[in-house]
């Protein structure tokens, strides 16, 4: 008798162990994606909708049938597991362990931000199960030589700009100088890098490059400098909450341009800077309304989690990656790690914001949308096939 | 021209407000003997609270300053009583020491408990009224007002401390607490006393503030850091002192951002304090 109960014990704390799927390449078992989300902490405001949001996006899937896998010929159905990596590096790490060696998850999806994104990975590398990351644009991430890397950051530095520096050549009257305002923080500083030099190549004179740093409130002399400069264009690179007060002392202090360009015009921002924001352009990654591959899922999927992007502007990011792997193992045709690998290595995959093309390094190539300010409306207003609202040019608020 | 000219202006504008949260600090340390390192979060808290009900019921800004002025005076004095007091009995050593643990945990706390309740993003008051245009040079008018409130409230507290016994005891302990004790001041209560009028400066100040610069809930030591430069400079308990010290720090931080670069700027404070340690180990502004 003593014996029977310590088997069912036994029994019991194995069940307790027992991973989230069967085993790789079942054709009975669902398709199990193991991430983690800054439900928490620090990032928590970026993404704290995003566990609702990762459930209904396994609900849409699974409503077509699930995953196409050729190998079983039918459709697999797709499920989560979640945790909340509490925006601290450790922590994921350590949920990634355990997703790999006690859930046993067949894939990785996530994590997001760079600082999370430098530990992570190799996690994945060592128990060699691909990972699809979101939000993760530091390029640096992705030259370690790791083998089960890819990621989908919308956008990556080296295309930041590149829709709103082909709007300018189409202005008119059209931009002669442009003066860079930079938040001193590593991916603002490649952003200015990246398109000052763009600028140049473009023809537009660069009047200067001011760094400041977040804890700054009085830019009185910084706007001094740049109203003095009188430049066309007043392109601030920088993080949407460390430049609200400079947003609100440039309109206290009338200046002028053509347009005042933010590099992260979001839902934040505009609520805190309020009209002040009027007539601004900016990039956004993706919006409502612009047809795409996939583009009816997300928009159902943020509608039903009651997500916005222009508040949550990662959020395209996080469902690419989701979006990624899926395609990655309907091209590899079965649920198998080393297939799957085979099949995203240098692939392009399909995204609502168009084709995203990962090079060897699993770097992609994802760009972002111009918008504009327009009557306390965000519009995409370049490229203009998918305009949800015409340029205003030069913006009169900024006159 | 112009554009220096913008710089001392805003400078004068942006050291004011400095002074206004130095006073409190300058008066508190002055008599009750503490440096209260929660001074800064007070005004960050302060300015959370003010914004949020500006975004709630559109009140005034003067009457958004006259609820919470008695408010944090009530809150203040209680906390003194409560939790700073009571290390008066202790030795020389605990009490300094302690104040310093129970100052630097009210700042922790009350920052995290105001990111909890109202978020970690910065706030303000948007009030914009029409800016005033004199060639290249641009006044805002919110800053002008401001300003006049700034000389207000330091005329305001220099007659109070001229002219009322609350302020001659003040200034009496501050000079000297032996004999203010002897001549019937009663310290404890006079030290609660302080201690709340110096909390309640910063609720008004923290109004002044958030019409020109957003606060969020961290914010808060880098003032502190700020007002204890400026009672280095300027003395403690000494106002027109402190004034002038808040708006030398105010120009020299818009002259740095103009010169050389405004990343440097909310530094300067602290290298200003640790350069006038060192030349003037008293300080340099003296006592009223």
């Amino acid at each position: 008798m003593k014996t029977l109960s310590h088997l069912i014990m036994g029994a019991a704390a194995l069940a307790t162990y027992l991973p989230a799927h069967a085993a790789q390449g079942s054709c009975t078992e669902p398709i199990v994606f193991g991430t983690t989300i800054s439900e928490t902490g620090p990032f928590s405001t970026l993404a704290d909708r995003w566990r609702k949001m990762t459930e209904v996006f396994a609900e849409e899937v699974n409503k077509s049938g699930g995953i196409a896998v050729k190998a079983c010929n039918k459709k697999l159905p797709l499920k989560f597991v979640i945790y909340d990596d509490q925006s601290v590096p450790a922590t994921a790490v350590a949920l990634f362990e355990k997703m790999a060696t006690v859930d046993k998850v067949d894939f990785f999806v996530g994590p997001d931000w760079s600082s999370l994104g430098g530990p992570v990975p190799p996690v994945a590398d060592k128990h060699k199960i691909p990972m699809v990351m979101a939000n993760v644009a530091t390029p640096s991430v992705y030259d370690r030589g790791l083998k089960y890397i890819w990621g989908t950051p919308f956008p990556v530095v080296p295309n930041w700009s590149t829709r709103y520096f082909e709007m300018l050549t189409t202005v008119s009257p059209k931009p002669r100088t442009i003066f860079f305002i930079t938040h001193d923080n590593p991916v603002m500083k490649g952003i200015t890098a990246t398109w000052s030099k763009k600028a140049e190549e473009q023809g537009l004179k660069v009047l200067g490059n001011e760094t400041f740093s977040a804890e700054l409130k009085d830019f009185t002399a910084l706007i001094a400098k740049v109203r003095a400069a009188k430049a066309d264009i007043i392109y601030i690179s920088s993080f949407d909450n460390a430049s609200v007060p400079l947003v609100q002392q440039m309109r206290q202090l009338k200046v002028r341009a053509m347009d005042v360009h933010h590099t992260m015009l979001t839902g934040s921002l505009s609520r805190q800077v309020g009209k002040d924001i009027e007539g601004m352009t900016g990039e956004l990654s993706w919006y409502p309304g612009i047809k795409g591959a996939y583009s009816d899922l997300v928009e159902t999927v943020i509608k039903r989690s009651d997500v916005s992007m222009f508040d949550y502007i990662w959020t395209l990011g996080r469902l690419t990656s989701y979006l990624a792997m899926i395609q990655g193992i309907e091209k590899a045709g079965a649920v198998d790690r080393e297939k799957v690998k085979e099949a995203l290595f240098k692939s392009t995959i399909k995204s609502p914001a168009g084709d995203v093309s990962f090079d060897e390094r699993g770097f992609p190539n994802t760009g972002a949308f111009t918008v504009q300010m327009n009557g306390g409306k965000v519009n995409v207003v370049w490229p203009p096939e998918v305009a949800t609202g015409k340029l205003v040019w030069p913006s009169p608020s900024w006159q | 021209m112009e554009v220096l000219l913008q710089v001392l202006i805003g400078g004068i504008l942006l050291g004011g407000l400095y002074a206004l949260v130095a006073f409190g600090l300058s008066l508190i340390y002055g008599v009750v003997r503490i440096l209260n390192f929660a001074h800064g979060t007070l005004l960050a808290v302060s300015g959370v609270l003010a914004s949020l009900v500006f975004a709630s019921w559109q009140l005034h800004p003067l009457l958004i300053a006259a609820l919470l002025a008695p408010l944090m005076f009530a809150c203040a004095y209680a906390y003194y009583h409560v939790l700073l007091r009571p290390l008066t009995r202790r030795s020389h050593f605990e009490a300094t020491v302690g104040t310093v643990l129970v100052t630097v945990g009210t700042l922790m706390i009350l920052s995290d408990l105001t990111a909890m309740a109202a978020g970690a993003t910065q706030r303000n008051i948007p009030v914009r009224l029409e800016a005033l245009e004199f060639g290249d040079i641009v006044v805002s008018t919110t800053q002008l007002l401001i300003l006049l409130g700034i000389a207000l409230l330091t005329a305001m507290m220099h007659v109070i401390l001229k002219r009322t016994w609350f302020g001659r005891a003040v200034r009496a302990v501050t000079q000297e607490p032996v004999g203010a004790e002897i001549c019937g001041v009663q310290s404890t209560r006079l030290k609660a006393l302080t201690f709340a009028f110096g909390s309640a400066t910063v609720a008004i100040a923290a109004v002044l503030y958030v019409l020109s610069f957003p606060v969020d809930p961290y914010m808060g030591f880098g003032l502190t850091v700020k007002a204890f430069t400026i009672i280095v400079v300027g003395g403690v308990g000494n106002l027109p002192g402190a004034l002038l010290a808040g708006i030398f720090l105010g120009v020299a931080e818009g002259l740095t951002g103009l010169y050389w670069k405004p990343e440097w700027a909310p530094a300067l404070s602290v290298i200003l304090m640790l350069l006038i340690l060192v030349a003037y180990p008293k300080g340099v502004g003296a006592k009223t």
